[in-house]
């Protein structure tokens, strides 16, 4: 099936009556996914949002449960569940792997969270081929396709004057039954497009999984210039970490969830004071080691790092994923300095 | 999507409601909480080194280990030493709070059996140790001789006083060491840094295991002299504590390397340790 | 600019090979035109310095990772590090004896993206810099920023429920990243409040209300200490206009104090953290 572009924002009407539709926009200079509707102008052809779309699953601050005290006593302790229908329209093959990443880690070892649960439930993605790459894109290196986005729902590809769109799954059918008055009949390749900054992953994880790399001089020289904001796990589709907080009220309040980051001193600081990770190297080391060797060692699924390149973009000292990638495949074995 | 395997209800990031039925002062920065859920039952059924978050609604939670189970309750014993211990020593009997679990592997309850065993304790790590102690008297016979090896700081620091002055030593081959680090009260304990009394006790390695819990500096010179001693890696067992959150694998921060102290953890064997990065 | 790269690379060496500083802080090469802060140890790595129109970053503020050096730390400054350097050391968080400062003149530096000149250099208003132990290069001529307190002006024009939905605008995109504080020489605090979560001065929803306590007490804290570098409002990844904030306080700082500039030597203290009797005290 085909859809023609100027149908999109009929179909952007017709998704919005049926949930709520999250599509790129930018909003005071801010590129994100965004409601149809909001103030701002659509952004289809910001390759990579600034913001990832992690929010939709997960957002950046999300109520867990509310309570009333009295005295010594809980009155009351309700979960609180969002179970709206979304939509998140027109993203990219990276982002869509970085769902299936925090999949593993929400959905999978003993126990299902909930919260992340519901919404993953309630969400239609659409996917849409990248028709150019940014020169910090490297998806491709790390085992992705710009143009195909396997586990999406719909994938759609832009073809000129129109977008081909393919149901890949049984939520992605219902989308596109939806949009069925509004399609044509006919089909369509999309042009194969390879990024243009390339990254060799070959033997990269094993090596980082050697205990030996673990005490190497490469954290110290690559951890040194970072000013430790947490600028690239807040633009990183695939961070997931965070923290539960509360927030109080007279005799009542909230409990709830936000991002968080393993670049601030105080992520792993404990009760004592004690820290396990006390200066930037060793938390550039724990996040570098997450992104490129833990993941694949828990869950099996690759690496954590997608190639959307958002970290190498905006990290504000430019300490890049990429070259650290090069520089451990040119180590001559693991734990070796050179 | 497989559901969660805990005993806490529908959502494993939200607690149960519980009363607190009895606090027993330890030491004097050191509490036990008694807790049981509103319907008189034990809020989860943990093994032997499982974990609790326990929350004081309003100021926050803190992850535990279960220092013991009853049949309708459960035991933390809580040290002082942050704002939310400080808040969770000024409750008295009756006030409610939250707890959720349980968390992390066990003890390696049944690999030990048929064996010898000593159990290592300092300060507070007393704690997690208590619930293997425990277990083996509920299983006596399961089994060979056991040995309590436990230090702190003073005689006023010492945890658990009637178990390891009156009920302990009372138990079929079992024997109770005591030591303290500095003799400031009239104590007939023995006086020492646990590594050093571990020595001189001079355990045989032969067909025992070994739990050890304490300070990092603790385990650090026990497990020196345990080698010296001709114990193995693998027969020393230890647990872990980093910062936790969310205690079911999720929210990141725990990690040692790619294991989840909350969830692969917190018990591990000198052995595991050793393919693992240091630090902790 | 090859020229004084060049020079800046003998002049690394020679201090590197005399033993007069334990290593080099400058800019180095990134991937793409991006430059990236470097620290070099050995004289035969000098030549990864570099210096041109993209040298972006304020490096002083890496002094702050190592207090107290075995030999003294070269730092290249242009004008914005050297009061970085003034900053730090009237907050006592870098002895002057410890850093071993290399001048760089400098006109300005563009964006490597865009290839136009970064908003930061556009309003620098010291292009030299104002101490150095050794100069690579010569003077620039000073032009000024005449227009340092326009958008302040356009600002205060507009009226306070005008100023509230710009700022409110504005910190609804803020996601607390802190890049603006880690960047900042003045932000120098042993431990920031942000951090203090026993205490719980700011809380970690991000929302309206929590960003703005954020931003706002950032700004009063530098309020009076602020070099006016730019970086916090170029390494902001969403484009928040963090200076119009800090000319603000800068502003009213010279309306009630005086005029004054910020770590231009470190003997006139910062306005607020003095007293005399006759400052204003009219909210008394």
């Amino acid at each position: 099936m085909k859809l023609a572009k100027n149908k999109l924002q009929q179909a952007f009407d017709l998704m919005a009556k049926e949930a709520n539709l999250l599509v790129p926009m930018k909003i005071e200079g801010v590129t994100k996914f965004a409601p149809w509707g909001a103030e701002g102008e659509l952004a289809m052809d910001a390759v990579n949002t600034l913001l990832p779309p992690k929010d939709a699953l997960f957002p950046q601050t999300e109520k867990m449960y509310k309570y009333k005290t009295r005295l010594t006593q809980v009155e009351s302790l309700e979960e609180i569940k969002e179970t709206d229908k979304q939509i998140i329209f027109g993203i990219r093959s990276c982002d869509i792997h970085s769902i299936d990443c925090m999949d593993e880690v929400f959905l999978t070892r003993g126990y299902v969270d909930s919260f992340y649960s519901r919404k993953k439930e309630n969400l239609t993605t659409v996917a849409i081929g990248c028709t150019k790459v940014l020169p910090t894109c490297f998806c491709d290196s790390m085992g992705l396709n710009p143009v195909a986005a396997p586990t999406a729902d719909v994938q759609l590809n832009d073809l000129g004057d129109y977008y081909a769109v393919k149901a890949q799954t049984e939520k992605g059918e219902a989308l596109v039954n939806l949009l069925k008055p509004l399609l044509e009949e006919g089909d369509g390749e999309a042009a194969a497009l390879e990024c243009t900054l390339k990254v060799n992953m070959d033997g990269v994880q094993k090596k980082l999984m050697n205990v030996k790399m673990f005490e190497s001089d490469i954290w110290q020289e690559t951890a040194q210039k970072c000013i430790g904001c947490g600028t690239c796990t807040y633009v990183c589709p695939t961070c997931y970490c965070f923290d539960i907080e509360g927030k109080e009220c007279g005799n009542e309040g909230y409990k709830f969830r936000c991002w968080d980051s393993c670049m601030f001193s105080e992520y792993t600081r404990m009760a004592g004071g004690h820290n396990p990770r006390p200066s930037k190297k060793e938390r550039v080391r724990n996040r570098f080691l997450h992104k490129l060797a833990y993941f694949e060692d828990r869950y099996g699924k690759g690496s954590l790092c997608v190639g959307c390149g958002r970290c190498v973009a905006d990290c504000p000292v430019d300490l890049d994923i990429t070259m650290f990638i090069d520089k451990v495949g040119a180590l001559k074995e693991a734990g070796s300095n050179d | 999507m497989t559901n969660h395997e805990c005993t806490c209800g529908e959502n494993p990031l939200v607690p149960q409601i519980c009363n607190v039925i009895k606090i027993t002062d330890e030491t004097p920065d050191t509490k036990t909480f008694r807790v049981q859920t509103l319907d008189g039952k034990k809020p989860f059924d943990p093994m032997p080194g499982q974990l609790g978050m326990f929350s004081l609604i309003g100021v926050g939670e803190g992850m535990f280990s279960v220092t013991a189970k009853g049949e309708d309750y459960l035991d933390f014993a809580i040290k002082r030493c942050g704002m939310l211990t400080d808040a969770l020593h000024e409750m008295s009997v009756g006030q409610q709070v939250g707890v959720r679990g349980a968390y992390g592997n066990t003890f390696p309850v049944e690999a030990c059996k048929g064996k010898d065993m000593l159990f290592i304790g300092g300060g507070i790590g007393l704690a997690p140790v208590r619930s293997f102690i425990r277990y083996a008297f509920e299983n006596r016979e399961d089994y060979g001789k056991i040995d309590i090896l436990y230090g702190a700081r003073s005689a006023k620091d010492l945890v658990f006083k009637e178990d390891l002055y009156t009920n302990w030593p009372a138990m079929k081959d079992t024997k109770v060491h005591i030591t303290v680090d500095c003799d400031d009260e009239e104590l007939a304990c023995h006086v020492g840094f646990v590594p050093a009394y571990l020595e001189e006790l001079a355990f045989k390695p032969d067909n025992r295991m070994v739990v050890l819990c304490g300070p990092p500096i603790m385990i650090k010179f026990c497990l020196d002299s345990l080698t010296k001693m001709g114990f193995s890696n693998d027969q020393v067992i230890t647990t872990l504590e980093m910062r936790m959150k969310c205690g079911i694998g999720k929210c990141g921060r725990c990690n040692i390397g790619s294991k989840y102290i909350c969830l692969d953890g917190p018990v591990f064997t000198m052995a595991e340790l050793e393919g693992l990065p240091q630090e902790f | 600019m090859s020229d004084m790269q060049a020079k800046l690379r003998e002049t690394a060496k020679k201090l590197l090979e005399s033993g007069e500083v334990g290593y080099i802080i400058g800019w180095g090469k990134g991937r793409t035109n991006k430059t990236s802060p470097v620290f070099v140890k050995e004289p035969a790595k000098v030549d990864e310095l570099v210096w041109n129109e993209y040298c972006l970053n304020t490096l002083a503020k890496y002094t702050m990772d190592n207090m107290y050096p075995e030999k003294k730390i070269g730092l290249c400054v242009r004008g914005c590090d050297s009061r970085a350097v003034n900053r730090l050391i009237q907050d006592n968080q870098l002895k002057r004896e410890n850093v071993y400062l290399i001048g760089l003149p400098c006109e300005g530096k563009k964006d490597p993206v865009t290839g136009e000149m970064v908003k930061k250099c556009i309003e620098c208003m010291h292009h030299n810099p104002l101490e150095a132990d050794v100069m690579v290069g010569e003077p620039v001529q000073e032009k000024g920023y005449p227009d340092r307190f326009k958008d302040v002006e356009a600002m205060e024009a507009l009226s306070a429920d005008e100023r509230y939905e710009f700022w409110a605008k504005q910190y609804d995109k803020c996601i607390r990243c802190y890049a603006c504080r880690n960047v900042c020489p003045a932000c120098n605090c042993r431990e920031c409040y942000v951090d203090q979560y026993r205490v719980g001065w700011q809380g970690k929803q991000n929302n309206r209300a929590e960003n703005q306590v954020y931003g706002l007490t950032r700004a009063y804290h530098i309020g009076d200490r602020c070099i006016e570098c730019g970086e916090c409002e170029r390494v902001c990844p969403v484009g928040l206009p963090l200076m119009k904030l800090n000319r603000k306080l800068l502003k009213d700082a010279n309306e009630l104090f005086g005029e004054y500039e910020a770590g231009m030597n470190t003997e006139v203290k910062p306005p607020l953290g003095t007293y005399k009797l006759d400052d204003h005290e009219e909210y008394m």
